[in-house]
């Protein structure tokens, strides 16, 4: 689907296109069951965004159509002070993010690697070490950008707990129940860590079995 | 003859009593369907994931060949990233990247584990609720809720199909009912069969990187830490070791969960955290609290509520 529809679709939902184009996209959406579903799915998206409530068949889109059909006024909404499809079409996989987790985790590494941390009190613990053992040197998730310390690698050491913890989760409280069909099919994977010991094996390319 | 008062009273309340259980018997096998929808279905369909602000488009074809299973999942936006796993193997595709990463699963049904298979375990803690009918991504819908006793834990709106109870829509629902995350379904199917191509990746990875993630040991050391003011319910359910990535040495780990929700604290030394402030970090429905406890680095991180995640890192205690 090209960029030229995506834009169509968008406009319209955001009541943003001329009653022309609109019926002339309408009759597309009869015909093309592909622009109909992403029409639905760009309303469910923008209606979640606002925090709207979603209906099977969001009310924005079918008062759009009833409105193109009709060739009459078209019904207005709150604008959104950000057209939702900005945000939409951001990539997903953020900066440094170089691993796979489950899909639908990926929105939420991001967030953390953006998160902002408030000051907290430290109190003070009896100092017992932790049983010492082999050292272990795990892979690394995620690539930072740069190799300094800084508090941008903080949010990556969280990240990779992040991903330890999502091991041990329920499915349910992962991501929610359908999700957890998505996050519990992904693993984390190495990608490159040049400061870590062990790095990823280059393999032969292969397929799955 | 009518009865009298005292008569009528406990019956009352015997069929209320009865009743209710009835209905909290007939929302656990509602939930029980569900977990075993999600594994054993075939289906294919579209559906929206909307977490923190941010929404994506991913499209998704799970198949069950005589309890062989395998999905493969499209991102429908940014990068177009695909996942496919058959069985115990699993491939990501990072067409922007042109990076392929394979990986070998350890457990290659772990959507059985989907949800507690007993719900007595988190039962005290949650109310379930079978609520109305509805239809999502044009099919016939039974809403379940989960609702927590405390604000210790989120809640859960699911919408599970009417045929199959495979889950067509679900919220996780914050302590004022706001809807912290969400998941919908915007078309589905469900057929006997999918065929094993249907699986096969669709983006062309001639060219590109593969890179395989060595095999991790487990590590079954015993830790000497706990949490001492856990909300109720939470208890102690692992104790380890783990490696970590990026971390050259073992980090504590401890898990504590009600029989649905989870947290995990993770131990390690401070000095080799001393970039890692205290405090909160949120990531959609995922809070994590940081702290400094001596000369270790304590992080909780869980899908509950900051409150909870706080308040068991606070406690910590080696014993």
């Amino acid at each position: 689907m090209t960029d030229q529809i995506n834009d169509q679709i968008s406009a319209f939902i955001d009541n943003e296109l001329s009653a022309d184009e609109s019926a002339l996209l309408v009759r597309r959406f009869e015909r093309d069951p592909e622009a109909r579903a992403r029409a639905m799915r760009y309303t469910l998206i923008g209606a979640s965004l606002r925090g709207e409530l979603l209906e099977p068949h969001p009310s924005v889109l079918r008062q759009r159509v009833a409105a193109a059909l009709a060739g009459g006024p078209v019904p207005s909404v709150a604008r959104p002070r950000e057209r939702w499809t900005e945000r939409f079409a951001r990539p997903l996989l953020g900066v440094g993010i170089a691993a796979t987790v489950a899909v639908v985790a990926i929105g939420a590494l991001r967030s953390l690697n953006e998160a902002s941390f408030a000051p907290g009190s430290a109190p003070a613990l009896a100092e017992t070490p932790l049983a010492t053992r082999d050292s272990v040197v795990a892979p690394s998730y995620v690539v930072p950008e740069s190799t300094g310390q800084s508090r941008a690698q903080a949010p990556i050491r969280l990240t990779n707990y992040l991903i330890r913890h999502g091991e041990f989760a329920s499915g349910l409280t992962r991501t929610s129940v359908s999700s957890n069909v998505v996050g519990t099919v992904m693993e984390p994977l190495v990608v490159r860590d040049e400061a870590a010991a062990a790095k990823p094996v280059p393999v032969a390319e292969e397929g799955l079995e | 003859m009518r009865p009298s008062g005292s008569v009528a009273a406990p019956s009352i309340v015997l069929l209320l009593f009865f009743g209710g259980h009835a209905a909290a018997q007939e929302a656990r096998a509602w939930l029980e369907r569900m977990s075993r929808a999600v594994e054993e279905l075939n289906y294919r369909g579209t559906f929206v994931h909307v977490l923190g602000g941010t929404a994506e488009t991913l499209q998704i074809v799970h198949r069950n060949e005589d309890g062989q299973t395998g999905e493969r999942i499209l991102s429908l936006d940014g990068a177009g990233s695909e996942f496919v796993r058959q069985g115990d193997r699993a491939q990501a595709i990072f067409p922007d990247r042109r990076i392929v990463l394979f990986e070998t699963r350890s457990d290659s049904s772990p959507l059985v584990s989907a949800l507690p298979s007993n719900t007595t375990e988190f039962s005290p803690h949650y109310e379930l609720e079978l609520g109305e009918s509805s239809r999502v991504a044009e099919r016939a819908a039974q809403v379940l809720e989960i609702k927590p006793r405390d604000e210790f834990r989120y809640g859960y709106k699911l919408w599970l199909d009417q045929d199959t109870a495979m889950p067509l829509k679900s919220q996780l629902v914050g302590e004022r009912g706001e809807v912290v995350e969400q998941i919908v379904f915007t078309e589905i199917e469900i057929p006997a069969d999918i065929p094993a191509s249907d699986l096969e990746p669709t983006i062309d990875t001639t060219g590109f990187t593969m890179l395989r993630a060595p095999a991790s040991t487990p590590l079954a050391a015993e830790i000497p830490w706990r949490a001492m003011d856990t909300p109720d319910g939470f208890r102690l359910s692992v104790a380890t070791q783990s490696s970590i990535a990026g971390s050259d040495t073992p980090v504590g780990h401890l898990v504590y969960s009600d029989g649905l929700a989870t947290v995990s604290v993770f131990i390690e030394a401070s000095a080799a955290q001393a970039d890692m402030p205290d405090g909160f970090s949120t990531a959609g429905s995922t809070n994590a609290y940081s702290q400094t406890l001596g000369d270790r680095k304590v992080t909780a991180i869980g899908e509950v509520p900051r409150r909870t995640v706080r308040r068991i890192a606070s406690s910590l205690v080696a014993e």
